[in-house]
């Protein structure tokens, strides 16, 4: 911002927000159009193609000084990496939804009262014309960023190959509810076990995130989800079926966990899990709400976006219309 | 920069030649001081009484455990610093590892975790002394 100040007189308004403020060497992002109602878009990126050292630098100064403060007490080079490119992530992603009239530099964010990060809509004398709704998700290898406009997101990512160190059925005993214990009790094969859970994980991790009250607002226990043919009869015994949406079950006198929320569950290029949640549009109607649309992009940021959707990089499990 | 020179503390390169009331010179005195104070290393006091000894064998003890299943769920690379202070965000915990770790706490000490405690743990540190606690509240 200082370098646009001139010793003569201040810019207009009007040409700070036309100026693209380039305060690095990087180039521009390409504009993204908002995700309709129904719609989740997804971006992500994957840390590991990031080598070029001065990008990474780039990456660090659009960062808030309070975050640059955050990734100096990380230990290790690549978790910093990580956290760096999980903030630019977030940034630039809603960056593209102001059409790039925001730098993603000037974002500010906020937690709701339990924690769950928001994004200002005033940021100085700007004003963030749509209600972006965001989440964040990340694993060494991945990190993703989901994107709605009005309506609460709630996403998480996972390893495919992913093996808990503790046994399975003693973390479902521990933390998941007795339908999705039994549930997972059913499967013998312990490579399917391990893959049935990390989907149910996902999905209550995600349905957490997406009401913002945090773990214990939402105690794993107190709720379920379940895959329900979409013929209307529960068929445990074929969890590999595409044909079968996501339910999700929550005690009769729970005020705080509310059921119109749907889901969505995809594998990412081949590699990981994405749960998504979002909240229902109430205006729809039957079967046609438990469906959403998303958009899925893989970025690496300044250098190389690449639509996703459609392409085998994004594999339906369920939830997707 | 202040410095300490024998028993006078002598302040060069700023004009605070003319310190006039005690409450200006305390107030440079601590904005000098505080830079090098946190580059000084913490001299923690031996614990007079013989109780207290106990106490702070059974935390290091308690904390040794705690690092331990820490290192072993975070599969933390050889030579990852890691102490009491270490923030399990900054370790690279997921919300997966830090209910494993949470897990394996309760079998190792034989408590019981509420997810609100557990919500709040942010070091491990934390981890220990919450530990500490409900091992003592937990065994009455």
């Amino acid at each position: 911002m200082r370098r646009l100040l001139r010793g003569d007189m201040l810019p207009l308004l009007s040409n700070l927000v036309s100026r693209r403020l380039v305060i690095s060497s990087l180039p521009s992002l390409p504009p993204a159009p908002l995700p309709s109602r129904r719609e989740a878009h997804l971006w992500y990126v994957v840390p590991n193609e990031l080598e070029d050292a001065s990008l990474l630098q780039d990456y660090r100064e659009l960062l808030s000084p309070c975050e640059k403060e955050n990734i100096l007490s990380i230990k290790g080079e690549a978790l910093k990496k990580c956290a760096i490119l999980s903030r630019v992530l977030v940034r630039t992603t809603l960056s593209r939804y102001t059409d790039c009239k925001v730098n993603p530099r000037l974002f500010k964010f906020r937690k709701n009262r339990f924690g769950k990060p928001e994004v200002e809509r005033q940021i100085g004398a700007l004003w963030v014309s749509s209600s972006l709704q965001f989440n964040i998700s990340h694993t060494s290898s991945m990190i993703a960023c989901g994107i709605t406009v009005d309506v609460p997101i709630g996403i998480d990512i996972e390893e495919k190959q992913r093996k808990p160190v503790n046994n399975i059925l003693s973390l479902a005993h521990r933390y998941f509810s007795p339908y999705e214990v039994q549930y997972l009790a059913s499967f013998m094969d312990p490579e399917t076990q391990q893959s049935e859970f990390l989907r149910l994980w996902t999905l209550k991790e995600a349905y957490v995130k997406a009401l913002g009250r945090g773990f214990s607002g939402a105690p794993f226990r107190d709720f379920t989800i379940r895959f329900e043919k979409s013929t209307d009869s529960v068929v445990p015994e074929q969890p590999k079926s595409e044909e079968f949406r996501i339910m999700i079950d929550t005690a009769f006198d729970s005020e705080n966990l509310t059921a119109n929320w749907q889901f969505a569950l995809v594998e990412l290029g081949g590699s990981h899990l994405a749960a998504i949640c979002m909240e229902k549009d109430e205006n729809m109607s039957g079967t046609e709400q438990d469906f959403l649309k998303l958009k899925v992009w893989k970025t690496l940021p300044y250098v190389e976006d690449k639509c996703m959707s459609e392409t085998d990089a994004v594999k339906n499990i369920s939830g997707l219309s | 920069m202040a410095s300490l020179a024998g028993t006078t503390i002598s302040i060069s390169s700023r004009p605070w030649q003319s310190l006039q009331a005690a409450k200006e010179f305390s107030s440079v005195k601590s904005i000098s001081f505080s830079s090098i104070r946190k580059s000084l290393p913490v001299i923690r006091l031996r614990p007079a009484s013989s109780r207290l000894q106990i106490c702070c064998a059974a935390k290091s003890e308690t904390l040794e455990k705690v690092l331990k299943i820490v290192k072993k769920q975070l599969a933390l690379p050889e030579g990852t610093a890691i102490t009491a202070e270490s923030k399990f965000s900054e370790l690279g915990a997921d919300s997966l590892d830090t209910v494993e770790i949470v897990m394996g706490l309760e079998e190792a000490f034989g408590i019981s975790v509420e997810e609100e405690s557990a919500q709040k743990i942010v070091t491990v540190k934390d981890a220990a002394n919450l530990i500490e606690e409900l091992v003592k509240s937990q065994s009455c």
